[in-house]
């Protein structure tokens, strides 16, 4: 045997144990001080986003989170809910975040099945991103920091709804749903990023800037719920019993979209009175 | 000394060399050039669809994260539980482990939509998601690999003329036991979140399962060794000189066999979790369709299991074939297509099943559809040119085996 010649076998001492697990322990606690902590220099930044989010919370202070009913019943599969979302957030036509499609009960009566974000309190798709891009709000709205998005698409394999669309391209279509159905009132997203419904939260922090009530005036409500002929849809705060939203619960026997998974969506549905 | 002056010895340039090099030129050219239309046109020059937003670029990343496995799995062997017998190929391991993970991460960047936000998992944390853990755990081990490599570079004739860089490389070469406990660690961790990237995902029945991190991580410690094993072969073979003993090269059989054993286990209860001891509704109508619209039979059974597993692990384990290196680097390679069969199956075919959410229906939109075009199998071309271009520097250049260890 020839390993006596050199000193490879080195003995592994808990001493030595120890000093690695301390420094990878360290090291752990100095990289989180510098990224994410006290001595982050982007700490002004995640500041600044969550500050940004927030403000109007905040300010109105009181107990939000922001939902909405689907009347199964009602909806007679017009689509002008995809189309006014299409115009106000300048969706791409062949990507909606809303979709409207028709469906059967059991006993083969006809309905028609829509269905925006339906931004659960739990959500698949916040849990997965690998770099925070997407996150639920305080008041309940799951939103997208398209500046943060890297782009790998696992919340859109994530999602058990099929919400997320990824920007596969650079977007240079003319909408043909504006004017007439609306006109864009956030940006286009660039390519490379993923995105999503969100419950048009720009009119929401506007409004209630301005002393709305989502869900009661339109200018503070989602394009969708106004647009809608037949009233299928209705918006409101879910955790006030006083809201519209509140008392159709309270009234109707409600389901959300696989409720067995946990995601805790924000969306009911009032089934078809023939049952599902 | 006498390593020096072999590798001197071997480098002439023969026309087969010439052609080698030229081989890699033209991979390399097709992957340079596809990856610059990637990123000036987009992803949407891909196959890849809203449907099926992961495809042929997810499999390579993560086999070839599986198939670095070989780094961390035989360093830990010889460093931590000081198995001698495994010592003369742990360079060549380390090499092919910072192959495999420089390609993953190569493949990486061009799939993501904004490749200029790669740095984004370092400073955003979402301590919550396992691709987080993963982008850190890679990052961290492709670290622990520069520095388990670093001797090997030090020591090669490029830095003779400076001594002191010999001198700190002999010093990393100490903390060797260190950084293979690290490495292990690490490994295990993330080589294990790439299964759990597919399992947790509960709104795809035939994704959602704890045995997935399993399966990745046993499957990925069997073959990585073994395809480590087949490039020493092929190096053998190549230069046309012994390097590994026999003995080295049996014993990395015999463990990957019995590892895939292990793993064929593991497999065999699972498919029986989810198919004969329990009618799950979910399940049972995404195999369904599969086997109605796809060759998912065919592939899990032929690909996966009898060409990736059996036959590998019978030529692995039986001494009358893991005496003979051809039937070897032949097990190595059935073993390397059943990885990729299987990342591409847990991938690709997962994503075909439709998401089932809609009140009425269980399927309400049509099956997925996917095959990688050619701007994607460009890219895969130009890895693997980039691979066989880091082996041959490698083998050219560089003390990949340690001719004091060898008897």
């Amino acid at each position: 045997m020839s390993e006596k010649k050199k000193k490879i076998k080195v003995k592994f001492t808990r001493g030595d144990f120890l000093t690695i697990f301390g420094a990878a322990a360290g090291s752990v606690v100095v990289a989180q001080a510098v990224t994410t902590g006290p001595l982050s220099p982007f700490n002004s930044m995640l500041q600044g986003q969550i500050e940004g989010d927030y403000e109007h919370l905040h300010h109105h202070g009181g107990n939000v989170h922001w939902g909405m009913v689907i009347d199964l019943d009602r909806c007679i599969g017009c689509e002008y809910c995809v189309r006014a979302c299409s115009a106000t957030n300048d969706v791409a036509t062949d990507k909606t975040w809303n979709i409207v499609v028709p469906e059967e009960t059991s006993t083969e009566a006809s309905f028609y099945f829509s269905r925006p974000c339906l931004h659960c309190q739990d959500a698949p798709c916040v849990e997965v991103c690998p770099v925070g891009a997407t996150y639920v709000r305080d008041d309940g709205i799951v939103m997208m920091n398209y500046d943060r998005c890297i782009g790998c698409r696992y919340c859109e394999v994530a999602c058990p709804y099929d919400a997320r669309k990824f920007n596969w391209d650079e977007r240079t279509d003319t909408n043909p749903y504006i004017p007439t159905w609306g006109i864009a009132e956030v940006d286009r997203r660039p390519r490379g990023v993923v995105e999503k419904c969100t419950f048009c939260s720009h009119r929401i922090d506007a409004g209630l800037d301005t002393g709305l009530v989502p869900g009661v005036d339109p200018e503070a409500t989602p394009a969708c719920v106004n647009i809608c002929p037949v009233g299928a849809r209705t918006f409101g705060n879910l955790a006030d019993p006083e809201s519209e939203v509140s008392k159709l619960i309270e009234a109707n026997a409600t389901i959300r979209l696989r409720e067995e998974l946990g995601t805790e969506p924000s969306v009911y549905y009032i089934p078809p009175k023939e049952g599902l | 000394m006498a390593t020096i002056s072999t590798i001197r010895k071997s480098i002439s340039i023969t026309p087969g060399f010439l052609a080698w090099l030229a081989f890699i030129g033209l991979c390399l050219l097709i992957g340079i050039i596809t990856a610059i239309a990637v990123f000036t046109e987009g992803l949407v020059i891909t196959n890849m669809s809203d449907t099926v937003p992961w495809g042929l670029w997810i499999t390579i990343d993560l086999s070839a994260i599986a198939l670095g496995a070989g780094a961390f799995t035989l360093s830990a062997l010889v460093y931590l539980f000081n198995i001698k017998n495994f010592r003369p190929i742990v360079r060549l391991a380390v090499l092919v482990g910072f192959i495999g993970y420089t390609s993953a991460l190569l493949t990486l960047v061009m799939d993501i939509g904004r490749p200029d936000r790669f740095w984004h998992p370092w400073v955003f944390w979402n301590v919550h998601s396992v691709l987080w853990e993963i982008t850190w755990c890679i990052t961290i081990y492709l670290t622990i690999l520069v520095f388990e490599f670093a001797p090997v570079v030090g020591e090669s004739r490029l830095f003779a003329r400076w001594p002191w860089v010999r001198t700190v490389a002999h010093l990393m070469h100490k903390v060797a036991p260190a950084l293979a406990l690290i490495g292990l660690f690490i490994s295990l961790l993330h080589q294990s979140s790439l299964g759990a990237t597919y399992g947790i995902v509960k709104s795809r029945p035939i994704w959602f399962k704890p045995s997935m991190p399993i399966m990745f991580i046993l499957s990925a410690v069997a073959v990585g060794p073994a395809l480590t094993m087949a490039i020493g072969i092929i190096i053998e073979w190549v230069t046309g000189k012994k390097k590994i003993p026999d003995k080295t090269i049996r014993s990395i059989a015999r463990f990957s066999g019995f590892t895939l054993l292990a793993y064929a286990y593991i497999k065999f209860w699972d498919l029986a979790a989810a198919t004969y001891y329990g009618n799950t509704p979910g399940i049972n109508s995404a195999f369904e369709l599969l086997n109605q619209y796809t060759p998912y039979q065919f592939s899990f059974w032929v690909l996966e299991v009898i060409l990736g597993i059996v036959i590998p692990a019978i030529i692995f384990i039986f001494p009358r074939f893991n005496k003979r290196p051809a039937l070897l680097v032949l097990g190595a390679l059935l073993a390397v297509v059943g990885i990729l069969f299987n990342r591409w199956n847990t991938t690709v075919t997962g994503l075909y099943v439709p998401l089932s959410y809609s009140p009425g229906t269980l399927y309400q939109s049509p099956i997925g559809a996917y095959s990688p075009n050619f701007v994607e199998w460009g890219i895969a071309i130009g890895i693997i040119g980039y691979a066989l271009l880091m082996i041959t520097l490698g083998v050219r250049f560089l003390p990949l085996f340690d001719q004091k260890t060898t008897h």
